[in-house]
């Protein structure tokens, strides 16, 4: 059995700057920033004001982080970067359906393989920590990432895990208080439960949180990847980051201030990493690309920087965890 | 070495030190310091923890175990396997009596998990296995007993590289077979190899393959695994030292192609350890054998005389090293 956390870094060949742009074009954002303002604007739609939602420090004493639509703030006690005003849970679920309706299919050939380098990531990280840790993991449950990631189940089957899945995807009815997750950890028990991204999207974290464990055997584990508010690309860019999408990113968790909030729900941390490969093209993506955008020291080290030191930098981010995604596997 | 085990009882606790034995003794000394291996048994310890050079190891432990002692021995376990045997057969005459050598690098985190991942089945079977450690031979080189090879049996292959050979053992099990160079290059004023090379296969087609070296000019652990599924590394060792850097594992699986072949360089998870927790665990393992009966897992006499006949393997393979070194050990060189 391991004792204490451990803090992985994922190394992986770097992708180039042509892999950011399509991850999130500029018409994406703009749909995404259309149906937000629909949202802000559709009288049946509910929204609370809400403190951090990592460490519920009061929104007075935080930091601006964006006023364009909606405000959002980042805590000056943990960094997490936060949606100040949140729409109830229903309509978030229901305007992500139709947004997953209205999404071309996944593309094919180069992307595709890009993509399932992610799930074998996914799957390679759960047969890794399920050996190090010395616990099998023959039952996952998944909850709504398959509705992201049509080709997840596919790719679960194909690579031949020998454990059983389960894909919650994400639905109309029956998620009401994440009820449908509920049911499931009830009926079956199983040994882990995947969060992949979903963190960033829920109105109340803290409750699905709540949900999971309170309806799992003590020392099952939960795989959650999430992103990260202490990622250099956040902490340069704040709100220009290309990855901030608002209606995507209602919470965008520091590792510290992640790492409070499962405390605080009474599970206990037993990895965590920041395994992103994109900070650094992404970084470098936006100062040669967009005049006029000088820091201090950053965009002269990234203008010149080739592929190779690109590659150094993104690696001592993950060794500090740094980096604008984060992977946490928890004990229940 | 003494010292170092000295800390970790403390830290552990249930361990009260009654007395030392050094080859001289220390008026600031918080403890009993004697000169004469006898006297400690005028405190009538449970317990000896054995740190001598190699060829009073075995006498030193026979006499612990008679007097119905529990023996904790620094590694290696003797010059040879029949030191090894000698104390198997004190070990077998107080059957209630623990004994365990100083194989701490089984203990090592890097280590542990490398063998956790083997054991789960999460890398496949496993193919072969490559050990590097090395250093710079050290001041006195010469005049060290290390170097003396009717003292200690051998140089750096049986002073160092056993410990590389002992984590081979617990991965795959013995190796019949042995090819090896050995061979004496910088410190050619004493009769004991400078540097080893063993290539090895168990029945189960394992292949090992093992540098051992004293002129190396940095100091270097790795070791490596391969396996049908994929590789676990671990580069550096955390040592009282400090000088073979920090602890390092490496490991991926395979992502396979459509035609089901691996594509090459994997993701790898990198995984760093900075706290040497190996003593304290070792000393918990023979705490919890002598208070609670627990069996020793690492460093039995068995896993010692293993490794001690697979060091004599590796001398014996090199027919030029071998007839050399029987010379240097009768005092003949
Ligand atoms: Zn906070």
């Amino acid at each position: 059995m391991v004792t204490g956390m451990q803090t992985p870094v994922f190394i992986d060949d770097l992708p180039d700057s042509s892999a950011v742009g399509s991850r999130k074009s500029e018409r994406y954002r703009q749909v995404r920033n259309r149906a937000l303002a629909e949202m802000l604007l559709d009288e049946a739609v509910t929204w609370h004001e809400r403190p951090c939602p990592a460490c519920g420090q009061d929104r007075a004493s935080s930091r601006n982080f964006s006023q364009a639509l909606m405000p959002f703030q980042r805590c000056s006690a943990c960094n997490t970067i936060y949606a100040a005003r949140v729409p109830d849970q229903r309509h978030l679920d229901q305007e992500r359906l139709q947004m997953l309706s209205d999404l071309p299919p996944e593309p094919a050939d180069s992307a595709k393989s890009t993509r399932e380098f992610e799930f074998v990531s996914i799957l390679n990280w759960l047969r890794l920590t399920e050996a190090r840790h010395g616990k099998p993991l023959n039952t996952v449950a998944e909850y709504r990432f398959s509705s992201q990631a049509p080709s997840l189940p596919q790719t679960v089957e194909r690579i031949g895990s020998t454990r059983d899945w389960t894909f919650l995807p994400l639905s109309d009815s029956g998620s009401a208080n994440f009820g449908d997750l509920r049911d499931h950890l009830q009926a079956s028990s199983p040994d882990a439960v995947l969060l992949y991204g979903e963190m960033d999207r829920i109105a109340e974290p803290a409750q699905l949180l709540r949900v999971v464990r309170a309806n799992l055997p003590r020392g099952s584990l939960v795989f959650i990847a999430t992103s990260c508010a202490d990622g250099l690309e956040y902490e340069i860019l704040g709100a220009d980051s290309p990855s901030f999408v608002p209606l995507d990113r209602l919470n965008i968790f520091s590792v510290g201030g992640f790492s409070a909030l499962v405390e605080e729900l009474g599970y206990k941390a037993i990895e965590i990493s920041t395994p992103g490969r994109l900070d650094a093209v992404i970084l470098q993506k936006y100062f040669t690309e967009i005049e006029g955008s000088d820091v201090p020291f950053w965009s002269g080290f990234f203008r010149s920087a080739n592929k190779d030191r690109l590659h150094d930098l993104q690696i001592l981010l993950q060794r500090s965890l740094r980096s604008g995604v984060m992977r946490f596997v928890l004990e229940t | 070495m003494g010292q170092i085990r000295h800390q970790a009882m403390i830290k552990h606790g249930g361990f009260e030190v009654v007395a030392a034995c050094d080859t001289h003794t220390d008026p600031n000394a918080e403890i009993p310091v004697v000169t004469d291996p006898m006297r400690v048994y005028d405190y009538d310890p449970d317990v000896i923890f054995c740190c001598v050079p190699n060829n009073m190891i075995p006498d030193v432990v026979c006499e612990a175990l008679d007097r119905g002692k529990h023996v904790f021995s620094e590694k290696p376990p003797g010059r040879n396997s029949d030191d090894v045997r000698k104390m198997q057969a004190a070990e077998a005459r107080n059957p209630a009596l623990v004994l365990k050598f100083g194989f701490n690098h089984r203990f090592h985190d890097a280590i542990e998990d490398a063998k956790r991942l083997i054991d789960a089945g999460t890398m496949g079977d496993l193919y072969f296995m490559r050990g590097v450690y090395g250093k710079a031979g050290g001041a006195n080189y010469a005049q060290n007993w290390r170097n003396d090879p009717a003292k200690s049996g051998g140089g750096i292959l049986i002073d160092q590289g056993i410990h590389m050979l002992d984590l081979f053992l617990m991965f795959a099990s013995d190796f019949p077979n042995v090819q090896s160079v050995v061979q004496r290059k910088f410190w050619t004023d004493v009769p004991v190899e400078d540097n080893a090379f063993a290539l090895m296969r168990n029945d189960n087609g394992v292949v090992a393959s093992l540098h051992s070296s004293a002129t190396q000019w940095q100091h270097k652990f790795t070791l490596e695994l391969y396996a049908r599924g994929g590789f676990i590394s671990v580069n550096g060792i955390l040592s009282a030292s400090g000088t073979y850097g920090t602890e390092v594992l490496n490991v991926a699986l395979n992502r396979l192609d459509k035609d089901g072949n691996p594509i090459p360089n994997p993701e790898s998870q990198e995984i760093r350890y900075t706290v040497d927790r190996s003593w304290d665990k070792e000393i918990t393992e023979f705490y919890e054998a002598v208070v609670n009966g627990a069996p020793v897992k690492c460093g039995t006499s068995q896993q010692a005389l293993d490794v001690m006949l697979l060091v004599e393997r590796i001398y014996a393979a090199d027919p030029a090293w071998s007839e050399q070194r029987t010379a240097a050990i009768a005092g003949r060189w």
